[in-house]
Parts: structure tokens; C-alpha cells; sequence
């Protein structure tokens, strides 16, 4: 199935002084848990060992945190955060026109440190793992398979 | 593949808040500051399936 990748403003700086839109590569999720369920965005992003989400989307969907399931991660920053994980069923292609959606159990994290984001991360373990991902940047494309 | 464009409703988007977008993300139908507030609005103006995201802050995303 094939998705756009997305377009979002930024602001230029000293580093890109032209650079007023940026690309990413941000995938529509639904995301459920037990009877509770809403629709976000992702980035598929191959660098990160898991997924991960805001703790506010634990909030919403009545995932309980923190829990026993707790790892510490690091990103940038110097400081280990920690990530408190809860199986959640995941579905991308909602509104596709090239496909049904395929709906999975993702394995995701919940953080603090996602918050001031507000968007989620695809990353290796329960979303690699599970798809073939192809990045086609040129042509405005992810391929998962 | 045209890729989705956000950068004109995201615009002038607030930043650090919770924007619910229509089921289209072709609209902000609401904004706040918690996740379950942008929701519940998004819900009372007839949203059934909002799509909940943030515009990240400058500086926020370096991944």
C-alpha cells in the first residue's frame, strides 16, 4: 500500500534560510484499545528502536501508565526518558484510496517526552518488524508492504 | 504521488496545542491544549473521526 508523504510549514533559520515547508514521512494511525479509539499521525521513522506515542494518547485510549512494562530510552538529549508500553491495535490506510486498511497489533510505548511533539513514531520493533518499508522521497512516497 | 499538504491550514495553527482535523485533514474543526479537550470539541461539532495531531514547536523534531 502506497501513502503520501506529508508537507508541513516551517519556519526558516540560519541553517536553512529558504526552507519554508518541510517533508515528512507522516502516516495517518488509528489507534484502539478496548472500546476506545482515535486517529493521529505517525512518523515512520527506521532510526527508532520502537514505537512511541505521547502519554496523552495512553490517556485517551485508557491505557494505564505508568506500568510494570517500562524501558529507558534515550533520543538527543542527554537524559535516559522512560517509555511504559502497552499492546494496542494499530490501523494504517484509512481513507487510501488503493487498498484496505491493514489493521495490526502494535506494540507502543507512551512518554512524556512526546508531548511538546504531539505526534507519534513508527519505528523498528512492532512496525518494521512487521511490514516491508520503502522510502521513495522524490516521488512523495511510502511503500509498506 | 502529490504528497499531503498541511502547510496551509497549519499556518497559523497554534503551536504546542492539540489540533483536531476533520476526517479529510482538510480542516481544523478544533484546538486545545490537552488531547481530550481538542477531542471532545472536535466530537460536540459533529467530528466522529478526528485526526489529533500537533504542530510541533521549532526545533522539536530532530530525529
Amino acid at each position: 500500500m502506497d501513502f503520501p508523504y506529508a508537507t508541513m510549514p516551517v519556519k526558516p533559520d540560519s541553517a536553512f534560510p529558504h526552507r519554508t515547508v518541510i517533508k515528512r514521512p507522516l502516516l495517518r494511525v488509528t489507534l484502539r484499545y478496548n472500546d476506545r479509539s482515535f486517529s493521529t499521525r505517525a512518523i515512520v521513522d527506521s532510526g527508532a528502536d520502537f514505537c512511541l506515542f505521547p502519554a496523552s494518547v495512553a490517556t485517551q485510549l485508557g491505557v494505564a501508565i505508568p506500568n510494570p512494562k517500562a524501558t529507558p530510552f534515550s533520543g538527543t538529549a542527554d537524559a535516559p526518558q522512560i517509555a511504559y508500553f502497552e499492546t494496542v491495535q494499530a490501523t494504517i490506510g484509512n481513507g487510501q484510496p488503493d487498498g484496505t486498511p491493514l489493521t495490526f497489533d502494535l506494540y507502543a510505548g507512551f512518554c512524556e517526552t512526546l508531548e511538546h511533539v504531539g505526534l507519534g513514531l513508527l519505528g523498528q520493533e512492532s512496525f518494521f518488524s512487521r511490514f516491508i518499508v520503502s522510502f521513495h522521497h522524490s516521488q512523495n512516497l511510502i511503500r509498506i508492504e | 504521488m502529490t504528497a499531503t499538504d498541511f502547510t496551509t491550514i497549519l499556518k497559523d495553527a497554534p503551536v504546542g496545542e492539540w489540533i483536531a482535523l476533520s476526517s479529510d485533514e482538510r480542516r481544523i474543526v478544533a484546538t486545545a491544549k490537552t488531547l481530550e479537550s481538542a477531542i471532545n470539541s472536535a466530537h460536540e461539532l459533529g467530528e466522529k473521526d478526528p485526526v489529533m495531531m500537533k504542530v510541533p514547536p521549532e526545533g522539536a523534531l530532530v530525529l
